[in-house]
């Protein structure tokens, strides 16, 4: 692909967010004060009032068979995005099986006790739709893109993959070697390599998408396990969002899942793998630094991370978390961005997130560099999470990035697939929909103060870990980081399934 | 199963009258043009309060300046900072801070600048855009660094990722005269070459009102969006002199060529072989789309069934379609999976090729293409942003907005003997160019 874009945080769709002018108000009067008597072109224009937005409303029922349906209509573009999640994804596995739920869900496209794999594929290619499967830490879906007027077929193929699945063994064992494969092509990636590593090494949880070895130990017997445990009715929903009315998805989903059998034992959902227990109480904001080295690597991948595991979705302080995020690294003016490339012009592009668990969540911050400079981004880096901790921002500074959080959050509404997601997010984490309304107040009561407390409280002691050509950066990182032992695993001899996190067990 | 290698990238414009029983209207665009040459296309939709402005400027990758690769790239970096009357990075406060958003690409043939805002701040950005269209100042410092995240671009979309460079080498060493081959992102010598003048002088030969397009898609009223363009672009003066375009031809390819080319870090073989497009407003392009769905496009396409599912020699197979306006490229490519060599690669790519060539294809192949090409068509336009890009699709490689409303039509009228003649045209055995790309040995000292 040709297109190089000036931002990678490349955003879809458009917006659903009034702007609340604030700060910009005030900057556009001083301005038209202090340019009085220059041509129109000079002067800029403030803007009008702002419309009102609407947020679509969920419309939702409950089978007998306890399958939740959710529905919002969303006339005018002759769309439907179906969705069927259950609230089971890689949480439920160890290191042992990881990976598990996602092959289990991939594998729910590659046959039924009616249809190949091929045609699932092609009944649905030639209907021009699409259906894809597969699991996320908090749950797993299967997921079709239709033109209305084709949704009928659609969704009679959606229910087939749902209930008859057939897990043959030729199947299985293609879908693993495509896996491990696809893992073999990732682990050359500096930034993969670190999430990799640091989902044993900083969070005490397994890699989602699995490790070669656990993906090679899998039968059909296993995913047909993992299946009969965590797609039952009573630990699913089924979601529709676009050109449907809510009686016409009720009686889709009557009429293809109500035979759908609630099982007598409870659902699949399941603890995860460690407890991230052993973290030490000083309050350095980096308490472990861990190279992996990669040698010829195109740039370094500079990563920063902590586990916090007192807080989770359902968490009020879920917004302050989101807030804050939005003010160091969620979008293209957050402070990350702003000191590594657009001040220094260090990388294409600094980010950071949270990733959310029930009863928990994952921070990091991501970037790459070249490598000779990779120790001076660790720093600027350090240097950023502190200063959050450490200084109030300002309500002038805070604003427009709850702007900017509540904006992207409109916009991701407008399209079917949008609506989808957010739903099935809710859901999964056993949120209300109406949270889909509140959101935007509740994250503009989140205060400076607030933004600071959570980084005093929670973003220190966490893992600098950076994957690239370690020769290059060696020296810079000892001098910029003294007294910090830097631990270095060669990336040929990473293995996260061992407490050594190598092959061999001479650290 | 979430596992992606590459996107295949596609024109993909709009659509039209009945797919099934789904009705889509034409857009009802309105066009003008100013005094100084601008042209203006607007599409009013009110289903939200937002609007999509883009703008867009007729110049490229292939008007890089002489050792100057990835040039117009750079400086589309370089309309972010000051003008003479905003600030360095005015336009994130005048979108991401109300809520809205903004970003810029630049393509072989072309710029586009654009930003998604609730509707009432249409007014500012209209001026902003004027603003940055006549008046950027571009400073040693700022140049100095915008310089520096390009290379780390370079270094994030070419030397990093496993098959960055393969796809880079894809436009590199197959083009051999034409601009194309620089691939827009250019090399880190010619970036590191750049010069604040040659970014003053690209500026003023290229960013001016009779080169340019702006498109607003959203919630306006028509009189006042009329108004307010005629105040802040209507008064932007027509510059003298012509604009400057490519007159470069590449020549017939004529010969096979192949290459042998090694990367740091490969993890699996894989192979491309590459032909010539034609231009973007051949009426063969809409064949070779239906072509490019059946051979690619999804997991019942031919060459995912063949060589990623029954000889499992790939990883992801798919023929590429790089359309340009003077001619681009049309690559069959293929990823390796644990089996795959670039030689058993090169046999599936070209018996694929051959199959279709000789046997065609099936009625219900080419209604299955049909079906998932209109299809992506309305999704493409579900949004404001969605048919402003569109819109600006329609522009650069058809020259006529209108041309939007035509997609579904040229799609419809395909035939099965048109797909057949137009694989047979364009892909011969010696106008193709084959590139192996493996894992360089470890040179001395790398442990």
């Amino acid at each position: 692909m040709r297109k190089f874009c000036r931002s990678p945080h490349v955003s879809k769709g458009d917006i659903r967010n009034t702007g609340n002018v604030g700060i910009f108000t005030t900057l556009a009067l001083f301005l038209i004060v202090s340019t009085i008597n220059v041509l129109a072109q000079d002067v800029i224009p403030t803007p009008g009032p702002a419309k009102s937005v609407s947020i679509p409303a969920v419309k939702e029922t409950k089978l007998k068979n306890g399958l939740t349906v959710a529905v919002v209509e969303k006339p005018g573009v002759p769309l439907v995005t179906a969705q069927l999640i259950v609230r089971s994804g890689a949480s439920s596995e160890t290191i042992k099986n990881a990976g598990l739920a996602d092959i289990t869900a991939s594998m729910l496209t590659k046959g039924t006790k009616t249809r190949t794999a091929e045609q699932i594929a092609e009944e649905m290619e030639f209907l021009g739709g699409s259906i894809n499967s597969g699991a996320g830490w908090n749950n797993s879906a299967v997921t079709i893109g239709i033109t209305s007027d084709k949704l009928d077929q659609a969704m009679a193929i959606m229910a087939d993959v749902v209930l008859n699945p057939s897990f043959t063994k030729a199947e299985l064992d293609l879908l693993k070697s495509q896996a491990i494969d696809g893992l073999k092509f990732n682990l050359t990636q500096p930034g993969f390599l670190a999430t990799y590593a640091a989902s044993v090494y900083s969070f005490s949880e397994h890699p989602a998408g699995g490790t070669p070895a656990s993906i090679e130990s899998f039968t059909p017997a296993n995913v047909s396990e993992f299946y009969s445990r965590a797609f039952t009715p009573n630990n699913a929903i089924l979601l529709f969002a676009g050109d449907i009315t809510s009686a016409k998805a009720m009686s889709l989903a009557e009429s293809l899942f109500s035979k759908w059998p609630r099982p007598s034992t409870g659902s699949g959902r399941g603890s995860g793998f460690g407890d991230g227990s052993g973290l030490p109480t000083r309050k350095d904001i980096v308490r472990r630094i861990l190279v992996i080295d990669l040698p010829n690597s195109g740039q370094a991948s500079v990563n920063f991370f902590k586990p916090i595991e007192s807080i989770g979705r359902a968490s009020e302080e879920f917004y302050a978390a989101s807030v804050l995020n939005s003010l160091l690294g969620g979008g293209y003016s957050s402070r990350l961005n702003q000191e590594i490339r657009i001040k220094r012009g260090l990388s294409y592009g600094a980010g950071s997130s949270f990733t959310w668990r029930n009863g928990k969540t994952n921070f990091g911050t991501r970037t790459q560099t070249k490598n000779e400079s990779a120790a001076e981004v660790a720093e600027l880096v350090v240097a950023e999470l502190k200063r959050l901790a450490d200084t109030t921002a300002t309500e002038a500074e805070l604003n427009p990035r709850k702007l900017a959080l509540t904006g992207g959050f409109g916009r991701n509404l407008e399209t079917t697939g949008g609506l989808a997601a957010a739903l099935a997010d809710l859901y999964s984490f056993y949120l209300p929909t109406n949270v889909l309304n509140s959101y935007m107040t509740s994250v503009g009561s989140v205060s400076e103060a607030n933004v600071k407390a959570f980084a005093a409280e929670h973003l220190h002691d966490g893992d600098m870990i950076i994957v690239g050509d370690y020769s290059v950066f060696k020296d810079d990182l000892a001098k910029r980081f003294p007294n910090m032992k830097i631990e270095v695993i060669k990336a040929d001899e990473l293995n996260i399934e061992s407490p050594t996190l190598r092959k061999s067990n001479v650290p | 199963m979430r596992k992606s290698i590459f996107i295949a990238l596609v024109i993909a414009s709009v659509s039209v009258a009945s797919f099934g029983q789904v009705k889509v209207a034409p857009l009802p665009l309105k066009e003008r043009t100013l005094a100084n040459g601008m042209r203006v296309v607007t599409l009013r939709d009110t289903s939200s309060p937002t609007v999509s402005i883009h703008v867009w400027y007729d110049v490229g990758g292939k008007n890089d300046p002489p050792g100057r690769s990835g040039f117009a790239h750079m400086f589309e970096h370089m309309m972010f900072k000051a003008t003479k009357h905003m600030p360095d990075e005015k336009l994130d406060r005048l979108t991401e801070d109300v809520g809205g958003f903004n970003n810029a690409s630049t393509w072989p043939d072309y710029t586009n600048y654009y930003e998604v805002v609730p509707s009432n701040h249409l007014e500012t950005l209209l001026w902003a855009e004027a603003d940055r269209m006549i008046n950027l100042n571009v400073d040693e410092r700022n140049f100095a660094s915008e310089r520096e995240v390009v290379k780390e671009e370079y270094r994030q979309s070419v030397l990093a990722p496993p098959y960055g460079k393969f796809f880079w080498l894809l436009d590199d060493i197959t083009f051999q005269k034409h601009p194309y081959r620089r691939g827009v992102i250019g090399n880190l010598e010619e970036l590191s070459a750049a010069t604040r003048a040659d970014a003053e002088k690209f500026y003023k030969t290229y960013y001016r009102p009779d080169n340019a397009v702006l498109i607003v898609v959203g919630d306006f009223e028509q009189k006042q969006l009329d108004g307010w363009i005629d105040k802040y672009f209507g008064r932007i003066p027509k510059p003298s002199g012509e604009i400057p375009r490519v007159s470069v031809v590449e020549p017939e390819w004529t010969t096979e060529r192949r290459f042998n080319e090694f990367g740091p870090r490969v993890p699996f073989p894989a192979t491309g072989i590459v032909y010539r497009a034609p231009k973007t407003d051949s009426p063969d392009i809409a064949a070779l789309r239906i072509a490019a769905s059946i051979l690619s496009g999804g997991e019942s396409s031919r060459m995912y069934q063949s060589m990623v599912r029954t000889q499992q020699i790939a990883q992801n197979a798919f023929l590429d379609l790089e359309l340009n306006n003077e001619g681009g490229r049309m690559s069959l490519i293929g990823i390796g999976s644990e089996k795959g060599t670039s030689e058993n690669l090169e046999k599936a790519l070209l018996a694929e090729l051959k199959k279709i060539q000789d046997s065609g294809v099936t009625a219900k192949e080419l209604e299955k293409a049909k079906n998932q090409l209109i299809s992506q068509a309305i999704r493409n336009k579900e949004t404001n942003d969605g048919k402003a890009f569109a819109i600006e699709r329609a522009v650069a490689y058809l020259g006529d907005a209108k041309a939007v409303n035509n997609e579904v039509a040229k799609l419809q009228a395909v035939t099965a003997a048109d797909v057949q003649r137009v694989m047979k045209n364009y892909f011969k055995d010696n106008n193709r160019v084959v590139i192996y790309y493996n894992q360089a040995k470890p040179t001395e000292g790398e442990k």
